[in-house]
């Protein structure tokens, strides 16, 4: 399936959810991040069950700062 | 890694250094520089993980950052020019004209003016209630609140909040316990498990190595829904649990300006390093002088939580871990005599700072809290017969005796 993921066309397999994508797209500070699923913000706790589907816009929003690093 | 010294030696920085230097060099700088202008936007709009302007982040400032939220079991934390700017910057994501702050009576005197003469123009209420008096604090938190606010133990009253009964009346009033732990570093201190929703600390103190440079925090411990806080619920709309982090970057801290600077940044990461060996340092040698003072013959009273005749003493120990600060207050009678007793002191120094490498003195009702009237000190627990008295790491005989030849002048 095709995404736009921050502004850019990607492909990846079907069946992703926000979780996933986290991990797949190597997301820095994956803790500190928010996500938007076309233009909506995704519950942190729903980022598991949040499916995507082809065509659909992903935005990760970075913190930029201290969030903990043990 | 579980403990303490060792989690605050060996944390890595998020991107490992180019050189493999084991300790990160500091970004001085300003700018970034951006690939190509799309970079920039994205950067802009928060949707690429890069710094572009020191005032908003920087990497070595994120590493303290970083350090610091692990030392405290935040969520994430927000370096500050100072703990003035740390609690301003709070107080003004949290509040506004109309809303109203639960604080303790017994702040800080320059907290305490932040509220009162600065910010009260602005239209935010304070509500000043002694944190002892749990009946008080409920009825006022029931009147509505931006947040509870108080210090882990107040100085020079030297105070203990009990901070799990407080939690309990904040979580019920759907108000964020805000505590400002500056005297009680995370070393035996675990604020998260207490009940602290949100962290405030001057970094001058212990964390930066003992006075080497000013600095602030304020650090999220992730408990708080942010959908209860009237000012932060929009942003809680875009940033769920990280929202007062992300409104304190994007609008508030950046608006305000009042940022950490890198070399700050970088010394104080060093003295996180040894916060552990230097918090147990100063602790030791509180109780040694507290000891010593209170079976003097001149002074006539003590207040450290570490003396077992303190009316907190279980408390807190219970809550710091055994570890009881650095800072004690004692009672000599009258300004005067405070005077003279300080002016014979040879080793101990005559200072505003607190958690230093050096002991320090001061008389706070005629420095720290001397805008506020003899009667509005009275009311603040500041009579004009206390001292404070801050203990650093030296060898504590050579305190002591420094302790009891200045005595003698009374």
């Amino acid at each position: 399936m095709k995404l736009l993921i921050n502004g850019e066309s990607q492909e990846l397999a079907a069946g992703q959810t926000i979780g996933n994508l986290l991990v797949l797209l190597n997301v820095e500070s994956p803790d500190m991040v928010s996500v938007q699923l076309n233009g909506e913000f995704v519950e942190r706790a729903s980022f598991g069950q949040a499916q995507v589907k082809d065509g659909d816009a992903i935005d990760f929003l970075y913190f930029m700062g201290g969030g903990s690093r043990a | 890694m579980s403990g303490f010294s060792t989690r605050m030696i060996h944390g890595q920085p998020a991107k490992q250094d180019a050189h493999g230097a084991l300790r990160p060099p500091v970004y001085d700088g300003v700018a970034f520089e951006f690939a190509s202008s799309q970079d920039i936007q994205l950067t802009f709009e928060g949707r690429k993980p890069a710094h572009s302007y020191t005032r908003i982040s920087n990497p070595t400032v994120e590493y303290f950052e970083q350090r610091l939220a692990a030392a405290s079991g935040a969520v994430g934390a927000v370096a500050t020019a100072s703990g003035m700017a740390a609690i301003s910057a709070l107080v003004l994501a949290l509040g506004s004209a109309g809303s109203r702050v639960v604080a303790s009576r017994y702040l800080f005197g320059n907290t305490a003016s932040l509220l009162e003469g600065t910010l009260k123009p602005w239209g935010l209420e304070t509500t000043w209630v002694d944190m002892s008096d749990l009946a008080a604090v409920e009825a006022a938190l029931k009147a509505g609140a931006c947040m509870l606010f108080l210090e882990s133990i107040s100085n020079p009253q030297m105070q203990v909040a009990d901070l799990r009964a407080l939690s309990a009346l904040a979580r019920s009033a759907k108000v964020p316990l805000v505590v400002d732990s500056t005297v009680t570093p995370p070393v035996g201190y675990r604020p998260k498990e207490l009940g602290v929703d949100v962290e405030v600390l001057s970094t001058t103190k212990y964390i930066s190595g003992g006075a080497t440079s000013v600095g602030g925090a304020i650090l999220d411990m992730g408990s708080f829904d942010w959908k209860q806080s009237p000012k932060l619920a929009p942003w809680a709309a875009q940033a769920g649990p990280l929202a007062l982090l992300v409104a304190l970057r994007r609008e508030v801290q950046r608006n305000l300006g009042g940022c950490l600077s890198p070399h700050n940044a970088s010394l104080q990461t060093l003295g996180l390093e040894t916060l552990e060996l230097r918090v147990r340092a100063s602790a030791a040698n509180a109780l040694e002088a507290a000891r010593f003072l209170a079976g003097h013959a001149k002074v006539l009273s003590v207040d450290y939580p570490g003396l077992k005749s303190h009316p907190s003493h279980a408390l807190a120990k219970a809550q710091f871990g055994g570890i009881f600060g650095g800072i004690l207050s004692f009672s000599l009678g009258g300004r005067a005599a405070c005077y003279s007793a300080m002016d014979q002191l040879r080793l101990i120094r005559r200072a505003t700072n607190i958690n230093d490498n050096k002991t320090l003195i001061i008389h706070p009702a005629s420095t720290i809290f001397s805008e506020f009237t003899p009667a509005q000190r009275g009311q603040l627990g500041v009579p004009e017969g206390l001292l404070r008295l801050s203990l650093g790491i030296e060898n504590a005989p050579d305190l002591v005796e420094d302790l009891a030849q200045a005595l003698e002048v009374l």
